[in-house]
């Protein structure tokens, strides 16, 4: 029973009838790396600002390239790791209304649609305001298919983000669409929170078994009624409120998926300790809760509750100051500053966030998973919202792929797109990898260029 | 400079069409009957909402606005009515008010709703109904709250006021359905409603007991669509446009003033008709603002002002060392305390809330400010002549930085939150090195280089001149005579840009005084206050019941409150589209 989560549990007691010897029968089994069985699992992972795209590579080279000051952390990984350097947002090529700010959609490339109107009083010309993009991110849209796919994984996705916990157009990157809707989805942001929502390594045994029957009754009792409700009002809505009440629907099918399906044992899928706890909102203590949600996120792939996770080390525009490496001034205001030691304290602030990510590499290289560990069967995103901070440079971005990704790239590589790709091309691969080939574009046309990148699959 | 030009307009939010179609159809005095679309019957009422000279408000400041259209506005003319969930204050006043007779309401209501996602902002609100939506994660922590609230409720005994009896358990569930049914839906429940609640109790009756029975119905109808939504359907109607009905309305109502549920009382009136008029409304509406639970309309400028913000408060311990440990709540209860009395006095207007030489403080925020202040944890008033109402308080520190004051920011706020204007985004490719803050270059100059750049100037001339009067208060609001470079501070100033505020200032007193006087300020009030209360941005159809609230506002020299109680007289409030059924 330890190993099980309460999720697990619960869908187990409502499926199963509570088998207890099937879930307790899952055991060891031989390790072979990349198990071409074991799920496919994604997770993006964002650090803002944008960095110094002439400080990113001492040297260039497809395979001979030098890492520059603040991506050196990652030379231990180096040949599990795809750099994928001046991809082309392209947002320029929305016209005047229907983009915002660098910031705000760069940090919508995971969503790579247009921007809608009505959230914030800054605009552009007319008098226009800046609102959320219109349609989902990747990490919703490939998680949707996942769940469709594969009725046994709980969540969609995950989102996570450290830092604030207030939700505006700056800092929400995970969005549900459909496209031509504003709907982001706020993430969490209180690891403590969010480990208990999803798991519980509670003991077993004949009381707790009849607690949790009867807790499930009753939950499912509320969601048939729930339901019966939803239904009737959607036909008594207008259409624009129908559409809420069917998300809300989606919500509780969600819920229900959570209750009623059946368990997937693995190794991997174990509590653990999460510490002392401290003030998720600290922004002293961001390593301490970004390394929490690397754990949740790792246990939840491991779990198998998920297979797509948005991580965020904090929104866009993040005027996070990091005292930790003596810096006095927030990183945004930083980054808008083009003085040599300006840049020089961007240098330091991603050599400190590439550090703490190669922590999730080792948690994930550390988890058993299927015939191998779960670093084989991850594909890890690394991205920003912008190229350069000062000059909010959209044509520079650098994408670095990391995980063994059941050996579907051709990885240890440095390729440089000069623009002729762009990021939305990447997204597509990022379908393609979780075994969706039919995806031939996502997001909005006009920010398309090759359709997929070229040249990267083993 | 297009932009600027059509940011004088002031309708910040607006599509460029908006404006012009709000000014055309809302230049006319407006004098009618309170027509029910729905019964036919002309009701009085009506015209009392529109007295005085209309044109003043809205319209004036629309170039090139000709053609009044009175007609325009002589059909009711409500706008959308969106499906409004409720925000997460509203959740958590109206399980508050729900259960107000369970013992530890308020600690259990903080705890079991501490883990609800913050709503997706807009326009600085977080109650826009557009983003109000439930999706998985929101609907997985109602799920748990309710587990918890249903638990606790189901074990007190003011729950359910009869006694079941051995063998005819129903007959007492069947009531306590109705009844708790009837103060969470806001409406009594319908048959078939009722029914499927009692097929609920019946399973939990037989497989366990009463008690589940309870905690079952409680569990659901906290999850049910009727408490987590504002729903409303509308009297019947064949037109466009009906009114909702009296329960709708009293919802209408104790969300507008109380931020919650209706009580039994106001259900009760609604029941005996006495909110079928515009005056009945309005008397209740002058109640309601005396009622304790008023105090929760501190919402509105928690939002507005941004001190929702400072949630997230952190500021550098090097650069200010030893701050109280709970002064984002201090802050928050400063500014609580300077509104609610303005709203609460008669003669509480706009204007006060800039200018006065006030403002609340208990020992510890009085000792951190430097004033002689009450002892004690309460707050009271403390006088000081340095003090600008609003503009002297937190609303500067949800602006600044960690480290130091904003200038920007703070002129950003008055700009786009107490001015209504829409300023363009700032440029994407400009090489910035302003350097550092240091001994001779005060935040002052060096944003006075950043002004010399033709590509900045024409966005920070609309910001840094409304900034700089606050620099005599620092990031974590104290009154200084040096900035953060020790160099003396100097807060004059000249407005620019504004429909009618612009002018030379020596600081933060002057510019309060200017602010007071707008008709831009003013109106942006309304606008600001239009947006928070119906829960949406303004549309053309709003044309009419904005122009009738800026026209009251101004010409009636309305409080506050009065205000509010005008908001209960639009057509946005009174009225609502008709749903067309599907099929």
């Amino acid at each position: 029973m330890k190993r099980l989560s309460r999720r697990t549990l619960l869908r187990g007691a409502s499926g199963l009838g509570l088998s207890l010897p099937f879930l307790q029968s899952l055991g060891p089994r031989a390790a072979r790396a990349q198990d071409a069985s074991a799920p496919r699992r994604i997770l993006f992972c964002f650090q803002a600002n944008g960095d110094q795209p002439s400080a990113r590579f001492a040297a260039a080279g497809e395979t001979s390239f030098e890492l520059g000051e603040f991506l050196a952390p990652l030379e231990p990984y180096r040949e599990d790791l795809l750099f994928l350097n001046n991809l082309d947002r392209r947002f320029y090529e929305l016209p005047e209304g229907e983009r915002s700010d660098n910031h705000q959609q760069g940090g919508s490339s995971l969503a790579p649609w247009p921007s809608g109107e009505g959230s914030f009083p800054i605009g552009g010309e007319d008098d226009r305001t800046i609102g959320y993009v219109e349609g989902p991110s990747a990490d919703y849209a490939i998680g949707e298919r996942v769940v469709a796919a594969n009725p046994g994984v709980a969540y969609r996705h995950l989102v996570y983000r450290v830092g604030d916990r207030n939700n505006d157009i700056w800092n929400l990157h995970g969005h549900a669409g459909p496209a031509g809707e504003q709907n982001p989805v706020p993430p969490e942001t209180d690891p403590y929170a969010a480990y208990t929502r999803i798991f519980d390594f509670g003991e077993g045994g004949a009381d707790a078994e009849a607690l949790l029957r009867k807790r499930l009754a009753k939950r499912q009792s509320a969601l048939d009624l729930v339901n019966v409700e939803l239904a009737a009002l959607e036909s008594r809505v207008s259409a624009d409120d129908r559409r809420k009440i069917q998300q809300h629907a989606d919500a509780l099918r969600d819920i229900e998926r959570t209750l009623s399906d059946v368990p997937v044992g693995n190794l991997g899928c174990a509590a653990f300790e999460l510490g002392e706890e401290v003030d998720p909102y600290r922004q002293d203590d961001h390593v301490v809760v970004g390394e929490l949600f690397f754990k949740i996120s790792t246990l939840a792939f491991a779990c198998d509750l998920s297979r797509s996770i948005n991580f965020n080390w904090s929104g866009n525009t993040s005027n996070r100051v990091y005292r930790n490496l003596g810096l006095d001034v927030g990183h945004h205001d930083i980054s808008h500053m083009s003085e040599d030691t300006a840049f020089a304290d961007i240098r330091k602030v991603h050599h400190h966030l590439w550090t703490q990510n190669t922590k999730l590499y080792e948690l994930l290289k550390a988890t058993p998973d299927g015939e191998g560990t779960l670093w084989d069967h991850t594909l890890v995103v690394h991205w920003n919202e912008l190229g350069q901070g000062d000059s909010h440079s959209i044509d520079d971005a650098l994408v670095v792929l990391a995980g063994g990704a059941h050996g579907y790239f051709r990885r240890g590589r440095l390729v440089d797109y000069d623009n002729e790709t762009s990021f939305s091309d990447m997204l597509v691969t990022c379908f393609h990898y979780m075994g969706f080939d039919d995806v031939e574009g996502f997001g909005d046309a006009r920010l398309r260029l090759k359709g997929s990148l070229a040249d990267v699959t083993a | 400079m297009q932009v600027l030009q059509a940011m004088l307009r002031g309708f910040g939010g607006l599509a460029p069409g908006a404006a012009l179609a709000l000014s055309v159809a809302c230049s006319g005095s407006v004098e009618m009957a309170y027509e029910d679309p729905a019964e036919g019957t002309p009701s009085a009422g009506r015209g009392q909402s529109a007295a005085g000279d209309a044109g003043s408000g809205a319209s004036g400041q629309v170039a090139g606005a000709g053609g009044t259209t009175a007609a325009a506005c002589a059909a009711p003319n409500p706008g959308s009515a969106p499906l409004r969930r409720l925000s997460n204050a509203e959740y958590r006043n109206t399980v508050r008010d729900l259960f107000a007779d369970v013992t530890d309401i308020a600690s259990l209501v903080s705890e079991a709703t501490s883990e609800f996602p913050a709503e997706s902002e807009s326009l600085g609100f977080r109650n826009s109904a557009q983003f109000l939506t439930v999706q998985t994660l929101v609907a997985e922590k109602y799920m748990a709250a309710a587990e918890r609230l249903a638990e606790a409720a189901a074990l007190s005994p003011e729950v359910v006021s009869c006694t079941p009896e051995a063998g005819d358990e129903m007959t007492c569930a069947r009531s306590f359905i109705r009844d708790f049914g009837q103060r969470a839906y806001r409406r009594p429940l319908s048959d078939e409603e009722a029914t499927r609640y009692e097929a609920q109790f019946q399973q939990a009756l037989a497989e366990y007991d009463f008690a589940t029975g309870v905690e079952w119905t409680i569990f659901s109808v906290l999850q049910s669509p009727a408490f987590l939504y504002r729903v409303e359907r509308g009297r019947p109607s064949d037109g466009a446009t009906t009114r909702p009905t009296p329960y709708e309305t009293a919802t209408r109502l104790s969300y507008l003033f109380w931020q919650s549920q209706p009580d039994a009382a106001l259900l009760a009136a609604a029941a005996a008709g006495e909110l079928d008029t515009p005056a009945g409304i309005e008397e209740h509406a002058r109640e309601m603002l005396g009622d304790p639970r008023a105090e929760r309309l501190v919402q509105y400028f928690d939002e507005w002002l941004d001190l929702d913000r400072l949630e997230d408060f952190s500021r550098d311990p090097e650069v200010f060392p030893d701050l109280p440990a709970d002064l984002p709540v201090l802050y928050r209860d400063e500014s609580k305390h300077f509104v609610l009395s303005l709203l609460k006095r008669p003669d509480g207007r706009l204007n006060e809330l800039f200018t006065a030489p006030y403002t609340y403080a208990n020992a510890t925020l009085a000792e951190f400010y430097g004033l002689d202040g009450p002892s004690g944890s309460s707050f009271a008033r403390v006088d000081d002549p340095r003090r600008s109402g609003i503009l002297t308080q937190a609303m500067l520190v949800a602006q600044d930085k960690p480290y130091r004051t904003s200038i920007v920011r703070r002129g950003l706020k008055v700009r786009t939150g107490l001015l209504c204007q829409t300023v363009p985004a700032p440029p994407n490719d400009v090489e910035l090195e302003l350097g550092e803050i240091t001994a001779g270059l005060s935040q002052r100059d060096r944003l006075a280089q950043h002004r010399e750049n033709p590509t900045c100037r024409g966005c920070h001339e609309l910001l840094d001149p409304l900034g700089i009067v606050f620099e005599g208060f620092d990031a974590v609001g104290r009154y200084r005579t040096r900035d953060e470079a020790d160099e003396p501070i100097d807060t004059s100033s000249e407005i620019s840009q504004t429909r009618d505020a612009n002018g030379a200032v020596a600081g933060v007193r002057e510019l309060g005084v200017l602010l007071g006087q707008s008709s831009e300020v003013r109106d942006c009030y309304v606008t600001q206050s239009f947006r928070f209360f119906f829960g949406r941005e303004e549309e053309p159809a709003d044309a009419c019941s904005l122009s009738a609230l800026k026209a009251r506002f101004a010409s009636e020299d309305l409080s506050l409150s009065e205000l509010l109680v005008a908001f209960t007289q639009t057509d946005a409030f009174l009225y609502r589209p008709t749903l067309e059924v599907s099929p």
